[in-house]
């Protein structure tokens, strides 16, 4: 622990105090809040907000630091053993069947099963009626005890490893379930971060630490963290450390921490800088160490373990009115069956007592006997309704709900491995984290789309420079062999990691020196590049010994692109440390020491950075959005700042994104005030946040205007064609963007989401009034649909739209226009316009983004895509399904989408009809058992039959068929159309499946009825016969739709009828069964096959014929497509397929 | 262009760990099986198919109708019902005190063979509207008790008949005590004309679900008497009758085998019956009737099954032939892109 007496970088704080005698904690203190972004991306208000807050007693913790006896004296905190397995061996079971218990489906088996226990109503034996359950009860339990096996073994191994932890004078290994909260813990290099503690000391002098936070929000940047100058001195005899830290409450916001901590007497405020969490990686750095905070459960990493969102489908939703139909039409059922029997029992109720298969009496007893099993005529029809319902409990198809889980698995697991779908730069394969709203990608009609990361790949690059109103922007192809800039430092070559197109003129002019004025300005333009911003560079080795490599490493996309281009040009940004700043001049090293540093914030737009000069000079360098910049320039060089908006302008046509850069020179008595104002504002403890930006007002003004940038933001590969396939396939893709209106136009125009031939209506009004004016006038100025017209709102417009009652109108206009760009738009006037749509329509919705911004607008959406890309996790984690690339919605929508969507409309239609067959079979033969429910199919058939007889194919079906190929429908987008129009489920669909299922059951039912009228027959026979020719028959039925034939196919519809017959016959071996043999003895008479033969005919035929009479004279779009793939009229179709859209869309004025 | 420097400089600088980013790749596996790309037959139903389909079925069905109706008509049925002919006539007005009470209830029924009965000719007893598939009925038995010894107590299904003064009933259950009673005796012509009552059980039930050593008890000593009783000392695999009654009939209107004849019976042959008429149906007005039918290989006399197939039959062929007609009169080609909906109506997407 000697090294901390000794900091070797004492000259550095010398330089500072020469220029102030405060020391330089001071200045350093607010270069934490690195959530620091520019351009569109928006702002952590949040964050802002979190340290406006003050935290109250009763809301905080207090930590003793080294003291882990006195912090959990009053209250015990959370240990670091972490628990996230769920089960103990002893609670297993009553807690895995509570939780089981909690979905409606297992409970309405459970009361079905528990009725079926009164003796009364003992419809099946015990085991046939609690099979199903059991059955679904065990596969998920066996399944679930795995997984938190798993979680155990995992637990086990995180709570054993090791941490170095402070103990009576030494460090001392203890396993990472022993930390207590309070303990000070030593972190070395590359170690993983057992628990969230509060930095005390790093081995760097200036108390930076670097972690890597991927296992937390997947970004793999590198993050800088401080450590408190007071805490760094005082680190190095931590047995007399005395103080502790108040801070708020465990929670799950790992941007924020707030807290402060009390050394000596003396209050210092801690923010999310100073806190380094659980789960992250110490990197670059020796030794850092901490105190805990937080321990375990309680850790920000742990809290947000939480699962993926749950959402239901649209169609399931759907669904759910056919349910209820079903269920009305099984009350009806079991009221028939119930009113039968009583016109029956009180017709006979005289010759109940005798009647030979009645025999109410029981004469054994007394002579004059007593009831045997007759609770009179009420409870008997009580009794006949719930055995009737018991009976036909599979009306309700529950079954359904277990079957489309597994169906979504698989098609999830399909969907996942695509390798279509696989992004070979993030090296990120598709992701579904909701598994339930599979279906609801066929069905969209409106997406929203973010555009910085998402339309465009968020990977920043230096374009044009404008300098003094001069455009310096070299358009001609760079050569290629161009080695690059480098720079050798004591023998060591230094390159930067990118490489940057370079102008030659403008290279030439900084070389110049401070020569010219234009020279001087371009130099002082990359200086603020270089310095202004928060990039930490880190020198990295290569092959080659001699040659090191520089990589920027930042929050900002844009900041890393403006560095890069920097260095490219001579200025290479070598070091930074919370304290100074080394830039290599064209080969010159210089220090400049960093005095303050005012971050980016959404509301000022820009950033500043007051920086002490090699020459003494104290220099205020601004850079930010121009709106913001051009009001705090220096009015006196108007000529300049008016070449240079016209410039930006320029540029932000060509969709480029643009910054200001100004700066002042500061002299002695405006610092002086400025670092007074500054130091106050920093250690205030109420309304920090807002000081701090009061005192960045100040200071940023009159400024000289140096230059502006512009830099591009690529579109992702694909973007244009994957736009045109969307709107093709009738999507209105609306692009919400924080971009100016001219940036946002020249992408919308690169990523055709608007062409040259749309009208465009721009809204872009200051007032509610105009702003109504223009709305309306937008909407009575669009004739019809046939028109193709582009909307252009912006932001402000959008708050007083969505401030007040002008959605309706917006939501009209919006209806009508084929392509929507809304620009300038804040991160919650996101989620604002998704639900102005969601809504006003029941159309579903899909938003797509990758940035923090995006979250709200996932989460408001029916569908939420979120993009892995630069811009951090936080939209992946809370999105439905997750991607690489935005070209990939056209494979997910388009194909899986459709398919899934095709797939399991057919499914719950199927599921419907084959348990409504069965249990209509059932219904049928009550009306000829003198309407008690007696059935002749044996109770384990009625139990396997949605088990095991029919269960297998429709999941195969639902997660392997295809209607149609992957190339067909990516050819011909139109085809999504199925879904949005909802073709593929529907009540009119239903009810012509519910006409099917009467006529086939019947069929089923009476042909052998009639034929074996009067015969032999015995129940047995005749309930086998039923059995096998409906699982024949419902398998048929499904054969005859199924559209693809793989070999997985044929095995499971054949080997579902194979199974059938064996387990009836297998029930049919057990001899204490009255069945015994039955289905032997049956199967050798002609009689058998000739009825199965008629019944299957029969009851297919009507469905074949008007099948074909449907597909043939009134075709879907699907049926065509799929003769043009089967016949190959595919190239025929193409040609045309092109002349009609041109026919169909001529160019416009 | 500048992209093309910035990436080439990004790939030197990652090709260092190339390999290990081969190695750490997420790429999915490729397979025909996870990209869905299963090698499969996609039939469609174009009318060439469908056409020949109706006519494939049409021409298998009609064919199999008319062996079934002339199946049908081979078989020679004489149905004679003596429920209610069986009473004497003043004791009509209730039959249900007659059949209860200790009358004799001999009858004698003639019939006269209208067509030549090859053997063997069957015997049947039919019920109509007694349904020995009620649920209280089915319900009432014990397979285990009809197997084994070991378990003849097991009644707790067979309420209301389960035990005598607490001794357990074997063949417990109403199936067993509802045993029918009525006995016929036959002779043709004044002669007496043997009725084979062996073998009319099924071999499996006699071998494996009625034991051979488990002999009736206690059974039909209850205070109400249902039907026939057994006899003692002949073990249950033996009691034919009662094996036949135990195979429930599927419907309320059934035949029960009675007894074979192993003779012919030419025409106009008087078969006389001289029958015991005990069985109670008159409680719940069911009909009796005694059956003489030979039987075809496809079964009894019942057309039901050659109507149907020359039913299916003749629509099949009739939808074949409106099929063509329609496919010839208007047809539509198949996979023409022209009919697809954004084609049909160009712009009114």
């Amino acid at each position: 622990m000697d090294s901390i007496d000794k900091p070797p970088h004492e000259s550095s704080r010398w330089s500072v105090s020469s220029k102030d005698n405060n020391s330089v904690r001071e200045v350093t203190f607010d270069v934490d809040s690195k959530r620091i972004r520019h351009g569109s991306a928006g702002a952590d208000s949040e964050m802002l907000s979190m340290s406006q807050k003050e935290i109250k007693d009763e809301d905080a913790r207090l930590v003793y630091i080294n003291d882990p006896e006195r912090t959990n004296e009053r209250f015990e905190f959370t240990g670091n053993s972490i628990k996230t397995a769920k089960y103990s061996v002893f609670t297993f079971l009553p807690r895995n069947l509570f939780e089981q218990f909690h979905r409606v489906a297992y409970i309405y088996f459970l009361v079905i099963a528990v009725l079926n226990q009164l003796p009364q109503l003992a419809v099946f034996g015990r085991g046939a009626s609690i099979m199903p359950l059991a059955f679904v009860l065990l596969v998920s339990a066996i399944k679930d005890a795995y997984e938190d096996f798993r979680r155990h073994r995992s637990d086990r191994v995180e709570n054993n490893r090791l941490a170095l932890v402070f103990e009576d004078n030494e460090f001392r290994e203890k396993k990472w379930k022993h930390i207590r909260v309070g303990e000070v813990i030593k972190v070395q290099s590359n170690q993983t971060l057992p628990c969230d503690m509060v930095l005390l000391a790093t081995s760097d002098p200036t108390g930076v630490v670097y972690v890597q936070t991927t296992n937390l929000d997947g970004e793999s940047n590198l993050k800088t963290r401080y450590a408190k100058q007071e805490t760094l001195l005082k680190a190095a005899d931590l047995e007399s450390f005395d103080g502790f830290i108040k801070c708020e409450k465990p929670n799950r916001n790992i941007y924020g921490f707030q807290a402060n901590m009390e050394i000596d007497g003396r209050r210092l405020s801690l923010g999310p800088s100073n806190i380094i969490l659980r789960g992250c990686e110490l990197k670059n750095t020796v030794w850092a160490l901490g105190v805990v905070v937080y321990a375990g459960g309680e850790t920000k990493a742990m809290l947000n373990n939480s699962g993926a969102p749950s959402k239901r489908s649209r169609l399931e939703t759907r669904m759910n009115l056919e349910i209820i139909l079903l269920s009305l039409f099984l009350i009806v059922l079991c009221t028939t069956a119930a009113a039968t029997a009583a016109v029956w029992l009180r017709r006979h109720r005289d010759d109940l007592d005798i009647i030979l298969f009645y025999r109410r009496k029981d004469y054994a007893e007394k002579p004059g006997g007593k009831n045997h099993n007759y609770y009179g005529w009420g409870w008997e029809i009580f009794f006949t309704f719930f055995m009737a319902v018991i009976v036909y409990q599979i009306m309700i198809p529950i079954s359904l709900y277990i079957s489309m889980e597994l169906v979504r698995i698989g098609q999830a697991y399909f969907m996942t491995r695509d390798d279509q779908m696989y992004d070979e730069s993030s090296n990120s394969s598709f992701q579904c984290r909701a598994l339930n709203i599979n279906e609801d990608l066929g069905q969209i009609k409106y997406l929203f789309s973010d555009k910085t990361g998402t339309l465009t790949d968020n990977k920043m690059e230096f374009q044009c420079a404008c300098i003094g109103g001069v455009d310096y922007s070299d358009r001609e192809p760079a050569d290629s062999a161009h080695p690059g800039y480098s720079i050798e430092v004591d023998g060591i070559v230094l390159k930067p990691k990118m490489r940057v197109r370079v102008d030659p003129a403008l290279l030439e002019l900084t070389k110049n020196g401070s020569a010219t004025e234009e020279a001087k300005r371009a130099n002082e333009f990359f200086l603020s590049l270089a310095a202004c911003n928060t990039i930490v560079p880190i020198v990295t080795n290569t092959s080659d010994p001699d040659v090191k490599l520089v990589d920027y490493q930042g929050e900002s996309p844009d900041e890393q692109a403006l560095v890069y281009a920097a260095a490219s040009y001579g200025f290479l940004l070598i070091e930074r440390t919370s304290g100074h700043i080394v830039i290599n001049v064209r080969g010159e090293t210089q220090r400049y020491n960093v005095l303050g540093l005012h971050e980016f914030d959404s509301d000022r737009k820009r950033m500043s950075v007051i920086l002490g000069c090699p020459d003494m000079s104290v220099k205020l360098f601004v850079k930010g959005a121009d709106s913001s910049m051009f009001s705090v320039m220096d009015e006196s060089n108007g000529d300049v700042i008016q070449a240079t908006k016209e410039q930006l302008h320029a540029y932000s046509s060509d969709g480029l994104r643009t910054l200001v850069v100004g700066m002042r020179k500061l002299n002695d008595s405006e610092f002086e005030q400025w670092h007074s104002s500054f130091e106050a504002a920093s250690t205030a403890l109420i309304g920090r946040a807002g000081l701090l930006r009061k005192v960045a007002g100040n200071i940023e003004t009159s400024l000289r205007i140096v230059g502006a940038t512009a830099i591009e933001d690529k579109l992702q590969h694909g973007v244009p064609e994957a736009i045109e396939s969307l709107r093709i396939a009738g999507i209105k893709v609306w692009v919400l963007t924080g971009d100016k209106q001219e940036t946002a136009i020249s992408i919308g125009f690169s990523s055709r989401l608007l062409t040259r031939n749309m009208r465009q209506i721009v809204i872009n009004s200051n007032s509610l009034d105009s702003c109504r004016r223009s709305l309306e006038e937008a909407n009575s100025s669009i004739a019809s649909n046939d028109e193709s017209v582009a909307l252009i709102i912006d932001g402000t417009s959008l708050i007083y739209v969505l401030d007040n009652d002008l959605e309706d109108v917006l939501f009209q206009v919006a209806c009508k226009c084929s392509a929507i760009l809304c620009c300038r738009v804040a991160p919650f006037q996101k989620a604002g316009i998704v639900a102005l749509v969601k809504n006003r329509t029941s159309d579903m919705t899909l938003a797509i983004g990758d940035g923090a911004n995006d979250v709200s607008m996932i989460q408001m959406a029916d569908v939420g895509v979120g993009i892995s890309g630069q811009e951090g996790r936080q939209a992946v984690m809370a999105s439905d399904f997750a991607m690489g690339q935005f070209r990939f919605l056209v494979p997910l929508l388009l194909v899986h989408g459709h398919w899934n969507y095709q797939r399991m409309g057919y499914m719950i239609l199927y599921n419907f009809y084959r348990n409504a067959v069965f249990v209509l079979i059932l219904f049928w033969y009550v009306l000829f058992t003198c309407y008690t429910l007696t059935t002749a199919i044996t109770e384990w058939s009625s139990v396997l039959y949605s088990v095991i007889y029919t269960s297998f194919p429709t999941i195969i079906i639902g997660i392997l068929d295809k209607d149609l190929g992957r190339r067909t429908l990516l050819e011909h987008p139109q085809l999504y159309g199925v879904g949005q129009r909802a073709e593929g489920y529907s009540t009119t669909l239903f009810w012509y499946m519910m006409m099917d299922t009467i006529w086939q059951s019947a069929a089923i039912f009476f042909i052998p009825l009639f034929a074996y009228w009067g015969s032999t027959i015995d129940t047995s026979s005749l309930g086998d016969l039923w059995t096998i020719a409906a699982v024949v028959v419902v398998n048929l039925h499904l054969a005859m739709d199924v559209i693809r034939w793989n070999w997985i196919t044929h095995a499971a519809i054949w080997g579902s009828i194979v199974a059938a017959c064996i387990c009836v016959i297998v029930i049919d071996l057990i001899p204490t069964l009255p069945g015994y043999w039955a289905i032997f003895q049956v199967a050798k008479t002609w009689m058998f096959w000739f009825c199965l033969l008629a019944i299957v005919v029969t009851s297919l035929l009507p469905r074949f014929a008007i099948k074909f009479l449907g597909e043939y004279y009134r075709p879907s779009d699907v049926r065509i497509a799929r003769e043009a793939e089967k016949l190959g009229t595919f190239i025929d179709s193409q040609t045309r397929g092109i002349e009609m859209n041109r026919i169909a869309d001529p160019p416009r004025r | 262009m500048s992209s093309n420097t910035a990436s080439s400089s990004a790939a030197t600088a990652g090709s260092g760990d190339a390999s290990a980013v081969r190695k750490n790749s997420k790429r999915p596996k490729y397979s025909k099986f996870t990209q869905q790309e299963l090698p499969a037959c996609k039939p469609i139903l174009t009318p060439g198919w469908v056409i020949s389909t109706f006519l494939i079925v049409s021409v298998i069905f009609i064919p199999l109708g008319v062996i079934s109706l002339f199946a049908s008509q081979d078989v020679v049925e004489i149905v004679d019902r003596y429920d209610n002919d069986c009473i004497p006539a003043p004791a009509r007005t209730n039959k249900v005190a007659f059949i209860q009470g200790s009358a004799d209830k001999a009858c004698i029924r003639n019939l006269t063979v209208t067509k030549r009965m090859k053997k063997p000719v069957y015997v049947y007893y039919q019920l109509e509207n007694f349904y020995q598939n009620h649920r209280r009925y089915v319900k009432s038995r014990s397979d285990a008790q009809l197997r084994s010894p070991k378990y003849e107590n097991q009644i707790s299904a067979c309420k209301p008949e389960d035990d005598v003064g607490g001794q357990p009933i074997v063949p417990c259950g109403l199936i067993a005590w509802s045993l029918f009673n009525d006995t016929y005796t036959l002779s043709r012509n004044n002669a007496s004309l043997a009725v084979n009552q062996k073998g009319i059980a099924w071999k499996s039930d006699k071998e494996h679900k009625f034991g051979k050593k488990v002999f009736p008890k206690n059974f039909q000593k209850g205070n109400l008497t249902g039907g026939a009783s057994l006899e003692p000392d002949v073990p249950l695999s033996d009691q034919e009758h009662l094996i036949v009654w135990m195979r429930t009939a599927a419907l309320p209107t059934f035949r029960k085998l009675y007894g074979k004849i192993e003779t012919d019976l030419e025409v106009n042959d008087t078969i006389t019956v001289m029958l015991q008429n005990n069985y109670n149906t008159y409680s719940f007005s069911g009909k009796k009737k005694l059956v003489l039918s030979t039987t075809s290989w496809l079964g009894g006399k019942n057309d039901f099954l050659g109507i149907a197939y020359l039913t299916v039959g003749g629509i099949c062929f009739f939808l074949a032939i409106a099929f063509t007609i329609m496919y010839l009169v208007k047809p539509r080609r198949l996979g023409d892109p022209s009919y697809l909906s954004w084609n049909r109506n160009p712009g009114g997407r």
